[in-house]
């Protein structure tokens, strides 16, 4: 045994040389990349790619469509947040599930059933051309942007949401005792206050627009209109020696727009120290009178159930029909495109690829989220505290330029070794862990906050050993919070479409391959079959936790939190 | 101005809070709401206030009706400020910006812009802010916070002042000093202030008239003097003055004490406590000695508090509290005699 003494730097050492390695060095590698060329390293890939024309479109439409379903979802995501925290209609319950709808749908699926929707021929535009009206076509920038729009309004929503409950209504009361009404003081004290949530959620959907691929890849690229995601993809599997470097470049573009707005957006909002109350307030505080109520009740509800499910109930109808767009007819239903899906090896495989990624991704994920959560919580490590900095550059970046910088980090980890991972299902295991560990980390660093450490020194107190106060204390408490983080990692790697795009190949294709091969084929009602198999496990799969968690309600939470801990998940929770 | 609350009534679904509710608060009235939590205080200042509908009754500023059954004047159009306990302020706004807010508003746009700038001037200066007034809520102390509320709830000059716990928040010393502070916004704006707290030292201190509530009810009305010294039910006699009740019976206008020899005068005891047999004695009347014509009790705790000491004694089956001046030290386990001074 060596001493601690020696021991300890070592481990020290080792994991940060790990870190670097996993999450830092894919980066560098990739921006190296960008500046390779066949004579050395220079400037030339920018200057070509600048020459190009189509370069500036892409960097256009990216930025119109980022900004136009930015400001979209804002809007819309803030006005559904207020009606939800603040007036008194019935049913938020229903109302919340169905804003956050497309978080549960992947959006490659949204994005199929609303362009089956709106098919030249389909009944919408059948109906909007009779009235003399040009036909709706979802193939275009606007469609692009629209459809990102509302699969972001959740993003914008879940922000604002919990601040506007945290605001204290003893703030509203005392503007109403000043002599403002209900409706004035939303608009001079509650907006002022929610100002910040709206705009941190606001540009978390500008980065979610930007990375998003699955979007502009449907509906731009067999249209012509490029973004920077798709047309890196684009670079990246065609053939050539340039192929590689060119995507890089492009990769270090679309990183700098993302890392630009980030920075131009923090110049403008600043965070004061914030008075708001850590409990949320449920309690409605806009009483509008029953018929009103009901018009906005029925008006929101009503139209985010057209929204979120007629596309898709229009797209599990055409998967029973022998071809897109037939009249639903007794002669035209049948079931061969699912009997394709059930039996097809390439689609079977694909299925079972996804499913063993998202268990594995999933348990990884815990073991060391949880550990590494519980370093930096409980014992203050910087070094655990650097891991989710690291963790958290992965998740930052395009999920497409994350997964070129995967292939150039783990074709030849070091000098001389080439582990030939590229072609295997590791390079899809390892590119999905280093982006979802982050995810693991917060979700069970918010779980570690809410246990008061009082109860694991009783343990040691008792006499009990560090290993018995994980099994009989954290792990039993733990259990259900760090699940419902891993719950949702296991969704978006089950249903991954962006990284597998670049890294998967022929034996290690994934579901959300499947589907997007199938779509770009050409072979829409294979990819509907697909997504409503898809869709049918994820609301069962979501059904299923919903059920679960209505029947065991957290009562203890707050109770398990001391009153000094309840500062700091305030400080948390703030910084 | 007066505020009148008649038959006032409130329900939470099937669970009754207050429970007809009839009081009159005379024109510049600093009036206490006293009482434990749960006890329909704070649900009363919000019926005043117009955060809440009564589920019946009504509530009027002299002829003007605020709340009735078929009446609910908004809150911002009733006359009045209010200050919270956990001070209400608007993170993003000065203080300075703080007290112009309620002159802003549509109710205040018939007042001259020198009329407001001097008001504002003159309630910055009143509470002590004037070197603050640039500062946001997060760079002020408790203290501060709080000054500013109460600025803010007095710029635009209204009739009636709603303070619901304004000093819990507060550290022990600060809540004394502030008390003086409320004391002197009464006597200069001559508002209704009604006072809402849990801590009956607060209510004696300020207020004209105490307002004990229990269950929903109203147990007690008066001036501290009469709630402090003529308690008329057991529960007020406990909560505010810290009684001791002792049973016995009633002769006339003499209290014997059961088991003891001792009779004690009648000093304007109240009728419910004489049905029951009852007679409260405070802490303080008591004297404690070793042999003198006293109930004999043996000292179970002894707490020092400067001027005073509290002394724990059990005297047959019961437990009662005695005050001493600070030099009549006794130990836990001697046996005294309780004399009765009254």
């Amino acid at each position: 045994m060596l001493s601690s003494k020696i021991q300890r730097p070592i481990v020290r050492l080792v994991f940060y040389s790990l870190l670097c390695f996993v999450f830092v060095a894919p980066v560098l590698r990739l921006c190296v990349m960008s500046f390779h060329g066949a004579e050395g390293y220079s400037l030339a890939n920018f200057i070509t790619l600048f020459h190009d024309q189509r370069t500036w479109e892409a960097i256009k439409n990216t930025l119109i469509i980022s900004i136009a379903s930015t400001i979209m979802a804002a809007f819309v995501g803030s006005f559904l947040a207020f009606v939800s925290a603040y007036t008194n209609i019935r049913h938020k319950k229903l109302l919340e599930l169905l804003v956050l709808m497309p978080f549960i749908i992947p959006s490659y699926i949204v994005t199929l059933s609303w362009s089956g929707l709106l098919l030249k021929q389909g009944h919408i535009n059948t109906f909007v051309t009779s009235l003399g009206l040009a036909p709706l076509d979802l193939y275009s920038l606007t469609g692009i942007w629209v459809v990102l729009g509302f699969i972001n309004i959740p993003v914008v929503y879940l922000s604002v949401v919990h601040m506007l409950r945290k605001i204290p209504a003893e703030m509203e009361w005392a503007s109403r005792a000043c002599g403002f009404t209900i409706w004035q003081t939303i608009w001079r004290i509650d907006l002022r206050e929610v100002w910040p949530a709206i705009a941190s959620g606001s540009l978390l959907a500008f980065l979610a627009a930007i990375d998003n691929f699955s979007v502009p890849a449907f509906l731009g690229i067999s249209s012509g209109i490029p973004v920077l995601s798709t047309y890196i993809y684009e670079k990246a599997i065609s053939f050539g020696p340039d192929a590689f470097p060119m995507a890089a470049a492009l990769s270090v573009l679309l990183s700098c727009i993302a890392i630009g707005w980030t920075l131009l957006e923090s110049c403008f909002v600043h965070s004061r120290s914030a008075m708001e109350s850590i409990k949320e307030d449920f309690q409605p505080r806009i009483i509008l009178n029953g018929s009103r109520r009901k018009i906005l009740e029925w008006g929101v509800t009503g139209l985010l159930s057209l929204l979120n499910f007629v596309p898709l109930a229009d797209m599990i109808l055409n998967a029973f029909l022998k071809n897109y767009g037939l009249a639903v007819t007794y002669s035209n239903i049948s079931l061969r495109n699912f009997s394709f899906v059930f039996t097809n090896t390439g689609v079977l495989t694909a299925v079972r690829n996804s499913l063993i990624l998202a268990l594995v991704t999933c348990l990884v994920c815990i073991v060391i989220g949880t550990v590494l959560a519980f370093r930096q919580v409980r014992c203050h490590s910087l070094a655990a505290a650097i891991a989710e900095k690291c963790a958290a550059l992965t998740y930052a970046l395009p999920g497409i330029v994350l997964a070129l910088a995967m292939i150039f980090q783990w074709t030849e980890p070091l000098p001389g070794v080439r582990p030939q991972l590229y072609g295997t299902i590791y390079i899809l295991l390892f590119a999905y862990i280093t982006r979802y560990l982050i995810l693991q980390i917060k979700s069970s660093k918010t779980a570690l906050n809410a246990i008061n450490p009082e109860l694991e020194d009783a343990v040691r107190a008792s006499g009990g050993s560090m290993l018995s106060v994980w099994r009989y204390v954290l792990v039993l408490l733990l259990m259900r919070p760090v699940l419902s983080g891993s719950f949702l990692i296991f969704g978006l790697s089950l249903t991954e479409l962006t990284l597998s795009s670049i890294l998967a190949s022929a034996g290690t294709k994934t579901i959300g391959l499947t589907i997007f091969s199938f779509q770009q084929a050409g072979d829409y009602s294979l990819s509907a079959a697909m997504s409503t198999v898809v869709v049918l496990l994820l609301l069962g799969g979501y059904m299923l936790a919903w059920a679960t968690s209505l029947k065991k309600k957290e009562k203890n939470v707050y109770e398990l939190a001391s009153r000094t801990h309840k500062t700091e998940i305030r400080q948390h929770a703030s910084a | 101005m007066s505020l009148h609350l008649e038959h006032i009534k409130q329900k939470f679904g099937s669970t009754p809070v207050l429970n007809d509710i009839n009081l009159v608060i005379r024109p510049s009235e600093f009036l206490a709401i006293l009482g434990p939590s749960g006890c329909g205080k704070t649900t009363l200042l919000r019926i005043i206030g117009g955060f809440l509908k009564p589920t019946s009754g009504t509530v009027r500023l002299d002829g003007t009706v605020y709340s009735d059954s078929s009446v609910m004047v908004p809150i911002e159009n009733r006359d009045l400020g209010m200050v919270f306990q956990s001070f209400a302020l608007w993170p993003h706004m000065t203080v300075r910006e703080h007290v112009e807010f309620p002159l802003k508003s549509r109710k205040k746009a018939g007042w001259p812009a020198e009329k407001k700038e001097a008001a504002v001037a003159q309630a910055i200066h009143d509470m002590g802010l004037d070197a603050l007034a640039d500062r946001y809520p997060g760079e002020l102390s408790g203290g501060q916070r709080q000054r500013v509320s109460l600025a803010r709830a007095i710029v635009s000059k209204p009739s009636i002042l709603l303070m619901d716990e304004p000093l819990s928040a507060l550290d022990a010393e600060l809540k004394i000093n502030m008390r003086k502070e409320i004391q002197d916004i009464h006597r200069r704006t001559g508002a209704i202030i009604i006072y809402v707290t849990h801590d009956q030292s607060e209510a004696l201190a300020m207020a004209d008239r105490i307002l004990v509530m229990r269950y929903g009810v109203i147990e007690q009305l008066g001036t501290p003097e009469e709630i402090y010294t003529h308690p008329e039910s057991e529960f007020v006699a406990t909560f505010v003055s810290k009684c001791n009740l002792l049973h016995g019976t009633w002769q006339g206008s003499d209290f014997h004490v059961a088991g003891h020899p001792f009779v004690y005068p009648d000093t304007g005891i109240a009728y419910p406590l004489k049905e029951k047999g009852l007679y409260p004695v405070r802490p303080e009347q008591f004297h404690i000695t070793y042999d003198g014509p006293g109930l004999e009790a043996t000292i179970t705790n002894r707490q020092f508090h400067g001027r005073e000491i509290h002394y724990a004694v059990t005297c047959g089956k019961e437990e009662f509290q005695v005050f001493a001046r600070s030099g009549e030290v006794f130990f836990p386990g001697e046996s005294v005699r309780l004399v009765f001074t009254a």
